[in-house]
């Protein structure tokens, strides 16, 4: 999802850069999660000058891609799941919905803290509704609102055994994407 | 433009359109299945004072009051239960009425209205090619289709008139053309005078172009959906008549949901093909709706 230049068209994922990709969405999330995230899909890429986006297609698109599109520039397809730069994966927020149900790393907040995270806030203490058990600094967390809604991820600034010590105002987890940038970004 | 329409209606239907031209449209709210069951989110928006009536022709379709609520601003917006549409534009989609599984080509796709419509009519399954040419607005149709939670659909940025380069033949094309948008007076009065002749005459023959494009690649048998957000007959009865007369395999569908008044036959006194008849428009002085224009047609084989 990016504006620079891109290949002509979708090819399979280079087995390299998938591994590093899922190694960091298993680590975020939980060993074997990325397996039950692809399920009977295929991840592909488009690449751009300076990194790679992956997508889950089906598997009969493959058809579909042998040649290129001529004059036009594929620009996404299926199901973003996320874009490598360096070596390091960032998550599309396209790919949250499908992960819940598939990790327990989760954070419950309240509407008030639903509220200020769409604004691109992070997680204070006194917003914070419930967590995932032995939730560790530095690990990422799916945003929940009271309805089971996903609504963003963060990553946790302390571990869930040392919530207790924190005062209201103090930060649980920093705010990484949130459903608001679909304002903030089109209006 | 008033004189084209003194021309086309006379004196008393122009009149009344322009007075419709000066009453704002009703906002207008799809459902969307992938995300909600419809009267789910119907009771959430309701629990925050949304005053909600049902588009008679369209399940999904509800005409939104939401009083000092701005419409993206709510939850359930930004996480994809719904998109603001105008009701002519839900009801494009539901003419072409794609199936799940299908091959279907959205050009013209952004900002992702009718993607994400037809995405959900298809339950996510089959692809829809969504093809733009705008390096902007095809941003919008991305984030439209990221929001909506689709995941059938394939963007393809580049120019719709070159379409045989590509290796796919649709079941379906939906072309919702560029066009001058004079159907759009009601939200943007200054069209009233903001577009000449030129104007509109250039804006057919790409309109021409475009059909031209998606007829070459719609598979035999398939359908193709023609709409504009214009009413001016140059840009919608003349096209299609051209384009019938150019591509003969090409034949005019009855549309089978009621809404809207017939197309033109014989607008300004000249006689068009009389399966035009077929078309439908919705006018905002007799609908109360943005005005538009939507063709279904068949490619015999």
């Amino acid at each position: 999802m990016h504006g620079d230049e891109r290949t002509l068209k979708p090819e399979l994922a280079d087995p390299h850069d998938w591994d590093l990709a899922k190694q960091q969405i298993d680590g975020g999330f939980g060993e074997g999660v990325t397996d039950k995230l692809v399920g009977g899909l295929l991840p592909v890429t488009l690449e751009h000058e300076t990194s790679r986006s992956f997508y889950l297609v089906p598997k009969d698109w493959m058809d579909h891609f042998e040649n290129d599109f001529g004059p036009f520039t594929p620009q996404s397809l299926g199901t973003w799941v996320g874009d490598l730069s360096s070596g390091r994966f960032t998550f599309a927020i396209s790919v949250l919905d499908r992960l819940v149900g598939l990790t327990k790393n989760l954070i419950v907040v309240s509407r008030e803290g639903a509220e200020a995270l769409t604004y691109g806030k992070s997680i204070l203490k006194h917003s914070v509704k419930e967590t995932g058990q032995g939730l560790k600094r530095g690990q990422y967390v799916l945003v929940m609102n009271g309805n089971g809604e996903c609504l963003g991820l963060a990553v946790m600034s302390v571990d869930t055994d040392k919530l207790h010590r924190l005062s209201p105002k103090e930060l649980v987890a920093k705010n990484v994407m949130d459903v608001g940038w679909y304002i903030r970004r089109f209006g | 433009m008033i004189e084209r329409y003194l021309a086309l209606w006379g004196e008393a239907e122009t009149l009344r359109f322009l007075e419709a031209c000066e009453r704002p449209i009703r906002t207008s709210i799809r459902v969307n299945t992938l995300k909600t069951p419809i009267d789910l989110l119907v009771k959430r928006l309701q629990s925050k004072g949304v005053v909600l009536e049902g588009v008679p022709w369209l399940a999904e379709g509800y005409y939104a009051d939401f009083g000092s609520i701005s419409p993206g601003s709510l939850f359930e917006h930004m996480l994809g239960f719904y998109y603001i549409q105008g009701v002519p534009s839900m009801t494009v989609s539901r003419v072409l009425n794609p199936q799940p599984g299908e091959m279907v080509m959205d050009i013209a796709a952004a900002p992702g209205g009718k993607t994400t419509h037809m995405a959900q009519m298809m339950e996510n399954s089959g692809m829809i090619v969504s093809i733009d040419e705008d390096r902007v607005r095809i941003r919008s149709l991305q984030g439209n289709i990221l929001r909506c939670g689709v995941n059938n659909t394939l963007v393809l940025r580049g120019d719709a008139r070159r379409l045989e380069h590509l290796p796919f033949h649709p079941n379906r094309i939906l072309l919702d053309a560029p066009c001058s948008g004079e159907g759009l007076i009601p939200l943007d009065p200054s069209r009233k005078t903001s577009r000449s002749m030129a104007d509109i005459r250039y804006c057919a023959d790409r309109q021409q172009d475009m059909l031209s494009s998606a007829a070459k690649v719609l598979a035999e048998g398939g359908s193709l959906v023609y709409s504009t957000c214009s009413i001016a007959p140059e840009e919608n009865e003349f096209v299609i008549d051209d384009f019938l007369k150019k591509q003969p395999e090409m034949k005019i569908d009855d549309i089978a949901i009621d809404f809207g008044s017939q197309g033109y036959v014989r607008p300004f006194g000249i006689q068009l093909d009389k399966s035009l008849a077929r078309a439908r428009r919705l006018l905002p002085h007799e609908h109360k709706t943005e005005g538009f224009f939507i063709c279904r047609m068949t490619k015999e084989g």
